[in-house]
């Protein structure tokens, strides 16, 4: 019995090893070109192995990528508006999410469908109005006019309701008669409770904040102002062939390495944070 | 005595009131100005001839002109009616009220629903039946066959983002070290940004450069500009764009997979079904729900889809891959018709509705 | 993967730990930016990145490199002004620097092209330069008829220009010497329609290559090529608000190029890189591009590793009747709030300007027309390589009528003349379309 479900397994792996060599030829690919001189893939890219492996190799376009370019800048801006987004869109949801799952005040039931109607209303229908609000304000071209837009976006309140919807009230009572008062409760009990929804509203945000390409498109007019997706964007336009296919995979795979580190170390919070996410976006 | 505890009994819920409105406040403020008063400042500049422009440097260049810019978009001259007018959309009509009758069929729909949903099927089979007859055009030439594309679009690869990642998900769903690999190797391409997608892919298919030319032409081929070719540039970006999403459908799935007791996959082993049998008899049926919320969940996700169009074929050949949201964009920003993008964000809004209602009336009828 | 080991994750593991002190010391290094001296000046343009331009002006190559030079030459001798470049893509380029404007934020001095003076002028958004050059060293009565007008709205100067660029043939002398279409040393270009044909033939009898490679699938030099014929017709594709695209004289021009590619002598699925590559890779003897790249081509053919060897550049040929090409100006403008709000800004982005006319000389080293008569008239400029091969381009030099609505009407006739080279559509339909979407742009 044990042996053929070790034969099985061998069986799928070997299915599996082909579509999952496939998978992955477009990134290597990538990652292989962003590591050859750029004077060669200008005349071939499939110099050794169709290319994939990167002979000769030089760590020139990375050199300079980080010497020159504003590559730094980029990843920055990106940084400071995913840490930002997220750091503000736990702070509303949390705070939301437990008014509505624990607090009772007039007029609750209609200000959750309210919110719950929001859900419905995707980024795309609102950033024109959005961008000439911005405006007026004097939003554009900030750290702030990039972060604001998400934190009205009600997907982490529904995600922390329903988390605290399931913490059981004998917490909060034992907290109560020992004299703790509403704010305290929510800071000392229900937050340290509520850390893995927590981690799963901070995953989403943050990988969210990190990929968004049409606002900064619209909001960012200034490269200083870019995010590394944005600025990614404006380096493989065809006229910036100057700098060498290699440079551009190279600002390619230095985009994608801070979320492929993040992916892999809270791999298995990122997966709950889809499933959940998912399930109740 | 009484008295007193009927006001302290009222101080506390104004107490109460008080507190959960600081919890609240900064919230609703926020999804207030920043989504629900945009909101309505879009549908307000739908109204009017706004050149973006103009507008900035003179505030009181635009016209109120009521529904002009849905009339421009939704009609044409010479407009008659026929049965058959625009059979793709009209079509995809009469699928999904096939689809609809076979879930009532089943017993998953209630009366009521399947009889609203086929109203509001036949209004717009109605409504489609409208095009500009002989001598007439439409307004904007541009326009449905927009929509037509976003939709063609959704139809691949939804199907096909749904059924590798259903099969990769059942696959994959062991707990050895492999499998925990092939799932991470899998996910990996998910956690790429639009930009790098579309760079990696753009150069993939280039005719010159690309690994697929390269391949082509070591076998003899004389390789294709895929992002040029009418039909190809639409099958690259759907390719794209499957590669970069299965990761969320797979994990949704694998969720669900968790979810089949684990006695259901035992009974079936010693019953001697073979993995095909398992799978179309346990599986699938246990999964019918995930299936449903994963379908929904991507036809929301992809109707939205602009980076890929904007990054590796600008739309083209012949607007071809013109996505919605890329017209859009363009319409506002490199045309300044404010009014006009702001009519097609309207629409867009609209079916994204329609479609959060559909997936709202199965996740509620699936309570019951 | 989903609720394998829920305890094990729950953890902050020390890899977690180390993870999220790397983003604090990068976010830290990071903030740290270097300290500005003197007034900042942001600058937009497009022409592509150049990451090592330096300071050195003469020893750049290139649109981006050259630009750049003059750029970061003009800072270092500066210690009043910082300027910061903010290069944009091209593809993006107007959308953002429409929403820059619309932001109320725009560059304190940007590049732009005579064919958008119009959207511009209109709404009062370009700051009025007429008084102030003179005091800056600027002389607009050195610039060139066509220049001036470029830069001209309603009898105010809105701009600096910086050249003409005009669309040219690229050509492979081998390639042509080989088909027999070499005399004197210089190529035999075809004087009509026939003889474009016949020597496409004979370039594929001789060498098995294309006769001609430009970019038909994404931006517009495939559209400039028809306009171009057009005029050489006496045709253009409006007048007086009224769209004439559904003419004869169109069908002509369309019919020349769909011959070329039926005849196998043009490939219309190559787009801008990919033209320009099998140019240089010897595989086509005419590459229809501007004038921004002949610095860059005669660089490539002195390169041993690049196929293309002996490179000629030629005035685009005249088919019909009247010789003609298109042809645009770079021009660089200053936002009016800029003028208005911020003095000091701009008299450092007048100064850059006064800088960069300064150097027009150099600019005209990319391939470009100069546009300062003293510059047009100098040795130096005469002996510019590949210069006197194609020195009656600013003679022939054409556009289409000025109007507000020109993005929107170039990607018109993108859109429908890509139509019938790459999806088979009908010359009729696609003519009848186009002056339908034409006539509506007109008449918004």
């Amino acid at each position: 019995m044990k042996t053929m479900e070790n034969r099985r397994l061998a069986l799928l792996y070997t299915m599996l090893a082909l579509p999952a060599f496939i998978w992955m030829v477009p990134t290597l690919w990538m990652v292989s070109l962003s590591l050859q001189p750029n004077a060669l893939l200008a005349r071939t890219t499939s110099n050794t192995f169709w290319g994939l492996i990167p002979y000769p190799l030089t760590l020139d376009n990375y050199v300079n990528l980080l010497a020159h370019g504003q590559v730094h800048v980029w990843f920055f801006n990106s940084l400071v508006v995913a840490l930002g987004m997220t750091i503000g869109v736990l702070v509303l949801s949390t705070t939301a999410g437990y008014a509505f799952a624990r607090l009772n005040f007039v007029g609750k039931k209609t200000l959750l469908v309210l919110v719950l109607l929001g859900l419905m209303i995707p980024e795309q229908a609102v950033f024109i109005p959005l961008y000439t609000l911005f405006s007026e304000l004097g939003w554009h071209n900030s750290h702030h006019g990039l972060i604001i837009p998400r934190l009205a976006v009600p997907i982490g309140v529904f995600i922390m309701i329903q988390f605290f919807r399931g913490v059981t009230r004998d917490v909060e009572e034992a907290a109560r008669i020992d004299g703790a008062n509403t704010f305290q409760i929510f800071w000392h009990v229900m937050l340290p409770l509520a850390r893995p929804a927590m981690m799963t509203v901070a995953i989403l945000t943050f990988l969210y904040a990190w990929n968004d390409y049409l606002w900064p498109l619209v909001s960012a007019q200034r490269t200083e102002h870019f995010t590394i997706t944005l600025g990614l964007a404006s380096l493989q336009s065809n006229f910036a062939q100057s700098e060498g296919l290699g440079s551009v995979m190279a600002s390619g795979v230095i985009a994608s390495m801070p979320v492929v580190i993040l992916f892999l170390i809270f791999q298995r919070y990122v997966v709950r944070a889809v499933a959940v996410g998912g399930s109740k976006g | 005595m009484f008295e007193q505890f009927k006001t302290d009994l009222r101080w506390a819920g104004v107490r109460q009131n008080l507190v959960a409105w600081v919890f609240l406040l900064p919230f609703v403020f926020v999804y207030v100005a920043f989504l629900i008063y945009p909101f309505g400042r879009g549908v307000w500049i739908s109204l009017h001839d706004w050149n973006l422009l103009a507008v900035t440097f003179n505030p009181d260049a635009k016209t109120f002109i009521g529904l002009d810019n849905y009339l421009r978009l939704f009609w044409g001259t010479e407009m008659t009616w026929r049965a058959w007018a625009r059979p793709v959309l009209q079509g995809l009509c009469v699928l999904a009220a096939v689809f609809f009758v076979w879930r009532y069929r089943i017993g998953e729909l209630r009366w009521s629903t399947l009889w609203q949903c086929l109203m509001v099927l036949l209004l717009l089979m109605f409504l489609f039946g409208w095009a500009p007859g002989e001598g007439g055009r439409w307004f904007d030439r541009r326009f449905w066959p927009t929509v037509g594309n976003t939709v063609f679009f959704v139809a691949m690869v939804v199907p096909a983002i749904t059924i590798i990642s259903l099969l990769l998900a059942t696959a994959l769903n062991r707990e050895t070290r492999g499998a925990a690999f092939l799932r991470t190797l899998f996910f990996l391409s998910q956690v790429l940004s639009v930009t790098v997608v579309t760079l990696i892919w753009q150069m993939m298919f280039s005719a010159r450069q690309g690994l697929v030319a390269n391949v082509v032409r070591e076998f003899g081929g004389v390789p294709l500009s895929w992002l040029a070719e009418p039909g190809f540039a639409m099958a690259a970006i759907v390719i794209a764009t499957v590669w970069w999403s299965i990761g969320i459908a797979m994990v949704l799935f694998l969720a669900g997979l968790q979810d089949i007791p684990q006695e259901m996959q035992e009974a079936a082993k010693l019953d001697r079904a073979n993995s095909v049998q398992a799978f179309w008899y346990i599986i699938l049926p246990n999964l019918k729900r995930t299936i449903t919320l994963v379908v929904i969940l991507q036809i929301i996700l992809h109707f939205q889809v602009f980076g890929q169009a904007h990054l590796m074929t600008q739309g083209g050949p012949n607007d071809q891959t013109q996505v919605l949201v890329r017209y859009i964009y363009q319409t506002a920003f490199r045309d300044s018709d404010l009014g006009i993008a702001s009519a097609m964000a309207v629409f867009l809004f609209v079916i994204m509705a329609v479609f959060s209602a559909v997936q709202f009336m199965v996740s509620r009828e699936d309570e019951q | 993967m989903v609720n394998y080991k829920d305890k094990k994750a729950e953890k902050v593991t020390t890899m977690q730990k180390t993870f999220i002190s790397m983003i604090a010391a990068t976010a830290l290094s990071a903030g740290a930016v270097m300290p500005a001296f003197g007034t900042e000046v942001t600058l937009a343009r497009f022409f592509g990145s150049c990451q090592d331009a330096g300071t050195d002006v003469s020893a750049a190559v290139g649109e981006a490199c050259i630009i750049q030079s003059i750029i970061n030459a003009f800072d270092a001798e500066n210690d009043d002004f910082d300027v910061t470049t903010l290069p944009t893509d091209w593809g993006n380029y107007y959308d953002q620097i429409i929403a820059s404007y619309a932001s109320g934020n725009p560059p304190d001095v940007h590049v732009m092209h005579r064919h958008r003076i119009p959207e511009y002028g209109q709404i009062g958004a370009l700051a009025d330069l007429t008084d102030d050059l003179m005091a800056h060293g600027i002389d607009p009565d050195d610039w060139t008829d066509s220049a001036r007008e470029a830069v001209t709205w309603n009898d105010r100067i809105l701009g600096v220009p910086m050249d003409l660029h005009a669309n040219l043939w690229h050509v492979n002398m081998d390639l042509m010497e080989a088909a027999g279409l070499v005399e004197n040393g210089q190529p035999i270009l075809p004087s009509s329609p026939e003889e474009m044909m016949e020597h496409a033939e004979m370039v594929r009898e001789a060498t098995g290559q294309y006769y001609l490679a430009a970019d038909f699938s994404e931006f517009e030099i495939g559209v400039r090529m028809v306009l171009a014929f057009l005029w050489q017709q006496d045709s253009n594709i409006f007048a007086n608000g009224t769209a004439t695209i559904n003419t004869p004289e169109a069908r002509n021009a369309l019919e020349l190029i769909t011959g070329l590619f039926d005849g196998g002598y043009a490939n219309s699925r190559t787009n801008y890189a990919d033209s320009q590559q099998s140019f240089l890779n010897g595989e086509a003897a005419v590459l229809v591009n501007g004038t921004w790249v002949v610095d860059f081509y005669a660089e490539q053919a002195a390169d041993e590793d690049v196929e293309l060897t002996h490179y000629y550049v030629a005035d685009f040929p005249t088919l019909y009747d009247e010789p003609a090409t298109w042809a645009d100006t770079h021009l660089w403008a200053i936002p009016a709030s800029v003028k208005r709000d911020n003095p000091e800004v701009y008299e450092g982005a007048l100064q850059l300007l006064a800088f960069i006319n300064d150097h027009n000389i150099d600019w005209a080293r990319t391939g470009h027309a100069a546009v300062r008569e003293s510059v047009l008239n100098s040795d130096e400029y005469a002996a510019l390589p590949h210069r006197s091969e194609y020195d009656n381009t600013v003679n022939i030099a054409r556009d289409t009528p000025a109007s507000a609505r020109y993005g929107a009407i170039q990607d018109i006739l993108n859109r429908e003349f890509q139509a019938i080279w790459l999806t088979g559509k009908s010359i009729d339909a696609a003519l009848s379309d186009a002056e339908e979407d034409v006539q509506s742009q007109l008449d918004r």
